[in-house]
């Protein structure tokens, strides 16, 4: 579709830049003070994430999913992950509202990169073209960057950004040769183009045109594995999601690994269209799944070992969150309608729990300046109602019922056991046993907050801030959809599809 | 448009409203919620029953789709049909006069609005095990009922007696819910579907090749059954939860939680007919039941055990109704039941309230001049339940009597039981008036007085129709005739006149022999003593069953859990996953250096393995 007709299509994308641009000019040629700044800027932001949201809802339907000569290509798969995005940016613009961890007069640049960050999200969701992968992937590795060290309340954050961007240089570095190997291999860049040219070409038949083509896809892997911290890619997340201001590293730990999962889906079935139809037909796909199968079992099974040892809940929810990506690339495995749609599933339940989770870490800490675990003892008394949130959080992470994570894991294992073969069904036991090991971690964080108690005179935990009240918000749903998840039927049935 | 599903919503609604601000609300607007709800809850039953009698087969309502993986939807559906309606409407009709008793009866209870959320969140359970049309949902109700029994018995926490009563029932209910739910999952595995509706059409089939699971399932039916119904062997629980207010013992112990298991039976005969040996067996232990628990009843001495082992006794009738012929007679006299045993239950807290908690039988007398409603109204429901002519349970005694005479081979036998219970019957209950109502008083207790308004009418309306229900014999059996097959033909004459002149015999010999006699406050000698100390069915279950089974947990808690599990096992295994972590962990030592190492090493592995295979 050409550029002039694309445009309604991409309304979301046209509002979030608008936000933001506005953002920026604003405080530039205003500098308003007191409550307009405190208030106005985040209800501003807020606005426009709204703005974008309902344009995403409205967005006209098209028969033809590709738009901008192919540099976006549209399908409820994308639409959905878009609507992630903006509601993870939506809360963390709400998360960070009185957050001490972000300094006050820089508040406004803050909710200006946020909704960028939400357009460069956007557009990584649907980007079908390797060109427009890897500037959505810069958009939203840049802002990503400069968020991480935004905190300036001692060095810990800046360190942070400064890792952030050595370790996203490396892989996006990577990533781009990758492609540049595949533009000169098969002479295409948009993915539709470089599916009939793997399909056709005689390149694969020779012994060094299959090295290549491998080299390649391995290639690429390092910066998608990069952008939803995949082990070995993810050895920036703990240190980064630690030093980060805790409203930024909730929606770091939900939105960039939603877009990158839709970038994944999208390369994959790209390549290999069959993936998308009939994922036991893919034969030539093998390689690509086997390198995703492995990099999941590897994934979940080093985050959910390696967050056994962690006494800080950032560093152990990052660590988790290196997990879950791992349960995830379950879904990309197994690929057909179900796999998506599973994949989709427990995008939503995990943006309502792993938020939710870091409210509650972003609540605990502004009153006891602290995320050691040793502060949670005796929570449970102290303050019920963020303890039995934070319970609810870590009992759907751990995927028990009657919570929304269990049914997350439960369309994630299904999809990979309707798959069938034994590969298959034993990727899916990992995943079982992994969730068995990472009750241990999760249960050390309820034992601290119901069974002991705090030592000396802990500072009472106010629930009057907008971190608690979000736990507590999200706590409903985490549990409601436990037990009624029609609503997550329903998204599995949307967004299964990728064109 | 009718909505099935308003019926059980609307008291729990109620439930919500009351316990949500049951400290500020006002005990008089608790009252009104409660009981109002509960009323409209009956007028829309009424309504729905209205429009069977137009002509509608059944009225549906699909409550809430549950959508799991794949192609299997539990639908959680309401369904009213002739069979669901009756039972809706003795739920919500009795529990709208038991509600309006108890404003009475609880009135100066601290606990007076919680009282009223759990006897709403009650009918709201009750209500949706009647109406639901999936198994799932039933059973749902069927857990809701007991943990309002639970909540209800143990409603004085406080006391010693209820708590563990409370607990009693809850244990004994369990081996109930076992067989529920082991029935629930061989009936999903081998026909495919939770839907009562299409579980009635295709089990037939479906259990056609595999006779013995059909045999299972109808026996596992039955185990539940006898678990919320109270019978033997596992009847126990019900005499123990009297501990419970008086108006809890007549609305769930005796009119609507405990007849459950009788529903149960005949929404499920067309199951439970696969195997004829099933029929049987539910109609022998009926019958074993109903004698065993009227012979306890005998020597009883506490107002409520009396009414509790008559109750027991009638469940088992209830059983044996179900079982033989086809169902409608058993159906019948639940209903006939749930009016005058409620009627009994509801006298007896009277007489209890005017006595001011004394509940000794032996320890009344004469109350007949000095509470002359509770008296008279008494006196309708005792005639009800010794099944005199022309009361309501003269009717639908002789219907279940004439179905069991012609049932089976063991036919007669089963009758010979069931008119000796009849005597046995109207033997304790003429026991039960006379030390209550006639006689000299005998308490030291000062001054018995008579109950306010909103306890007598509910009783006085509970006289009329324990008095005159019967008379709708014709008209019941053709209504519930649609879903259960019809009775046919009339009770013959030789029923009539055993049944009756058993209850004429036994409550002439009741009145006679206690129109003087007082039974001394030591224990009781003979063969008195075997029913006074109840079989010693209780000392029995607690030397086989419980000591047993307190010893093998010991054992287990001590040597396969200590030992085993959580040594062995549970902290092996902790170790294991610990040690583990301690090897990923040096490598996240803060240093960019090591992490794109880290990444290189993993790509160049990554390539090798891949250009390797």
């Amino acid at each position: 579709m050409p550029t002039l007709e694309s445009l309604p299509h991409v309304l979301p994308e046209v509002a979030l830049a608008v936000t933001a641009a506005a953002l920026f000019v604003l405080e530039a040629l205003w500098q308003p003070r007191g409550r307009a700044r405190r208030v106005g800027f985040p209800l501003l932001a807020l606005g426009g994430l709204l703005a974008a949201l309902l344009f995403l809802v409205a967005s006209p339907s098209s028969a033809e999913p590709r738009f901008f000569g192919g540099l976006l290509t549209q399908d409820p798969f994308s639409t959905f992950v878009r609507g992630v995005a903006i509601v993870a940016t939506a809360l963390a613009v709400g998360l960070a509202l009185g957050s001490p961890s972000l300094p006050s007069n820089r508040r406004v640049e803050y909710h200006g990169l946020l909704v960028l960050l939400a357009l460069g999200m956007c557009l990584l969701s649907s980007a079908g073209h390797l060109l427009m992968i890897y500037v959505a992937i810069e958009i939203v590795s840049l802002t990503s960057y400069l968020l991480a060290g935004f905190d300036d309340r001692g060095g810990r954050s800046a360190e942070a950004g400064l890792k952030y961007v050595l370790f996203g240089g490396v892989a996006s570095g990577v990533m781009l040769f990758g492609f540049s190997l595949l533009f000169g291999l098969f002479g295409d860049l948009s993915l539709s183009g470089l599916g009939q040219a793997l399909a056709h070409s005689t390149t694969l038949s020779t012994g060094a045109g299959r090295w290549a083509t491998l080299l390649a896809l391995v290639f690429v892997l390092a910066g998608l594995g990069f952008k939803i911290a995949a082990v070995p890619f993810h050895m920036w997340c703990p240190d980064v999601y630690e030093g980060a201001p805790t409203p930024f590293t909730a929606l770091l730990s939900v939105g960039p690994k939603a877009a990158g999962f839709a970038v994944l889906l999208r390369f994959g079935t790209g390549l290999w269209p069959e993936l998308a139809t009939d994922a036991a037909a893919a034969t030539s796909a093998l390689p690509w799944l086997l390198l995703l199968g492995v990099m999941s079992t590897v994934t979940m099974t080093v985050g959910n070992l390696a967050a056994i040892w962690q006494d800080n809940l950032k560093r152990l929810l990052a660590y988790s969150s290196i997990a879950h990506a791992g349960y995830m690339l379950m879904g990309v495995v197994a690929g057909g309608r179900e796999g998506p749609g599973a994949v989709a599933v427990y995008l939503a339940v995990y943006l309502i729990m792993n938020i939710g989770a870091f409210a509650v870490v972003s609540a605990v800490d502004r009153s006891a300046h602290s995320e050691d675990i040793g502060v949670y003892h005796g929570l449970g008394r102290r303050a019920p109602l963020l303890a039995l949130a934070m319970a609810v959080f870590l009992l759907s992470l751990t995927g028990l019922p009657p919570t929304a994570g269990f049914v997350g894991k439960l369309y994630l294992f299904a999809s990979l056991i309707h798959h069938g073969g034994f590969w298959y069904v034993l990727l899916a036991v990992v995943g079982v046993l992994n969730s068995v090991v990472s009750l241990y971690f999760y249960a050390r964080v309820l034992r601290a907050m119901f069974l002991e108690s705090a030592a000396g005179e802990p500072a009472p935990v106010s629930l009057a801030n907008s971190a608690a009240a979000l736990a507590v918000v999200l706590a409903v749903p985490t549990l409601a959809l436990g037990i009624f998840w029609q609503p997550l039927a329903a998204i599995a049935n949307f967004s299964g599809s990728l064109f | 448009m009718f909505r099935v599903w308003a019926i059980p919503l609307i008291p729990l609604l109620g439930f919500v409203y009351i316990g949500l601000l049951s400290r500020r609300l006002s005990r008089r607007a608790a009252a009104i919620v409660g009981c109002s709800t509960v009323a409209l809850s009956f007028l829309v039953s009424l309504e729905g029953a209205l429009q069977l009698l137009r002509g509608e087969e059944a009225l549906t309502a699909t409550f809430y789709t549950w959508a799991s993986l794949g192609d299997t939807l539990v639908r959680l559906d309401y369904r009213l049909d002739a069979l669901s309606g009756s039972m809706a409407l003795i739920v919500s009709g009795v529990g709208f006069l038991i509600h309006l008793y108890s404003v009475g009866y609880m009135h100066g209870d601290r606990g007076f609005n919680r009282y009223f959320a759990f006897l709403n969140l009650f009918i709201f359970f009750m209500l949706t095990l009647v109406l639901s049309d999936n198994l799932l949902l039933t059973f749902v109700g069927w857990e809701g009922v007991g943990l309002c029994s639970y909540l209800l018995i143990g409603f004085w926490y406080e006391k010693s007696d209820p708590p563990p009563a409370a607990v009693k029932a809850f244990v004994v209910n369990r081996i109930g819910d076992f067989g529920f739910l082991t029935a629930m999952v061989l009936l999903l595995a081998q026909v495919g579907t939770l839907s009562i509706s299409e579980l009635l059409q295709s089990a037939p089939g479906a259990f056609e090749a595999w006779p013995v699971g059909a045999l299972a399932v109808g026996l596992l039916l039955f185990l539940a059954a006898t678990g919320k119904s109270a019978q033997v062997p596992l009847y126990v629980w019900l005499p123990d939860a009297m501990a419970g207010p008086t108006p809890v013992s007549a609305l769930i112990h005796a009119a609507t939680m405990v007849t459950a298991g009788v529903y149960l039976m005949a929404r499920f005969r067309p199951i439970l007919e696969l195997q004829p040996q099933v029929l049987e067996v539910i109609c022998a232990v009926g019958a074993v039941t109903a004698l065993l628990a009227a012979l306890i009843a005998l020597a009883q001495r506490d107002i409520k055990r009396v009414l509790a082992y008559s109750t027991v006794s009638q469940l088992g009738y209830m059983f044996m109704g179900v079982a033989a012929g086809g169902g409608v007679a058993g159906m019948f006299h639940l209903t006939t039941h749930a009016f005058f045993k409620a009627l009994l239950f509801l006298g007896a807290g009277s007489v209890i309230h005017a006595m001011g908690g004394e509940q000794d039988i032996t320890k009344m007398g004469g109350l007949r001049s000095k509470t002359p409603i509770t008296f008279w109204t008494c006196l309708v429901g005792a005639l009800a339940l010794a099944g005199l002519f022309p009361t309501a349970g003269f009717y639908s005694k002789d219907l279940i009597l004439a179905d069991v005479l012609h049932f089976g081979e063991w036919g007669r036998i089963l009758f010979a039981m069931g008119v000796l219970t009849a005597g046995l019957t109207a033997f304790y209950t003429a026991r039960w008036l006379m030390l209550i109502f006639f006689g000299e008083y005998r308490s030291p207790h000062h001054h018995p007085h008579e109950s306010p308004a909103v306890m007598t009418v509910p009783l006085v309306l509970l006289a009329i129709f324990s008095f005159g229900a019967g008379w709708g014999e014709h008209a019941y059996a053709h209504f519930v005739g649609r879903v259960l097959e019809p009775p046919e033909g009339h009770v013959p004459g030789q029923v009539i006149a055993w049944a009756s002149g058993a209850g004429i015999v036994g409550l002439l010999a009741g009145f006679l022999r206690y129109r003087s006699l007082v039974p001394g406050p030591g224990p009781a000698k003979g063969l008195a003593r075997v029913s006074e100390r109840k079989f010693w069915v209780d000392e029995i279950y607690d030397a086989l069953i419980v000591r047993p089974y307190q010893f093998l947990s010991k054992v287990i808690a001590s040597w396969v859990d200590g030992g085993l599990i959580d040594t062995a096992l549970v902290n092996g295994s902790g170790a294991l996953v610990r040690a583990a972590g301690r090897i990923v962990r040096p490598l996240q030592n803060g240093q960019i250096q090591v992490y794109t190492l880290a990444m290189m090493v993993g790509l160049v592995a990554a390539l090798g393995w891949m250009l390797w295979s």
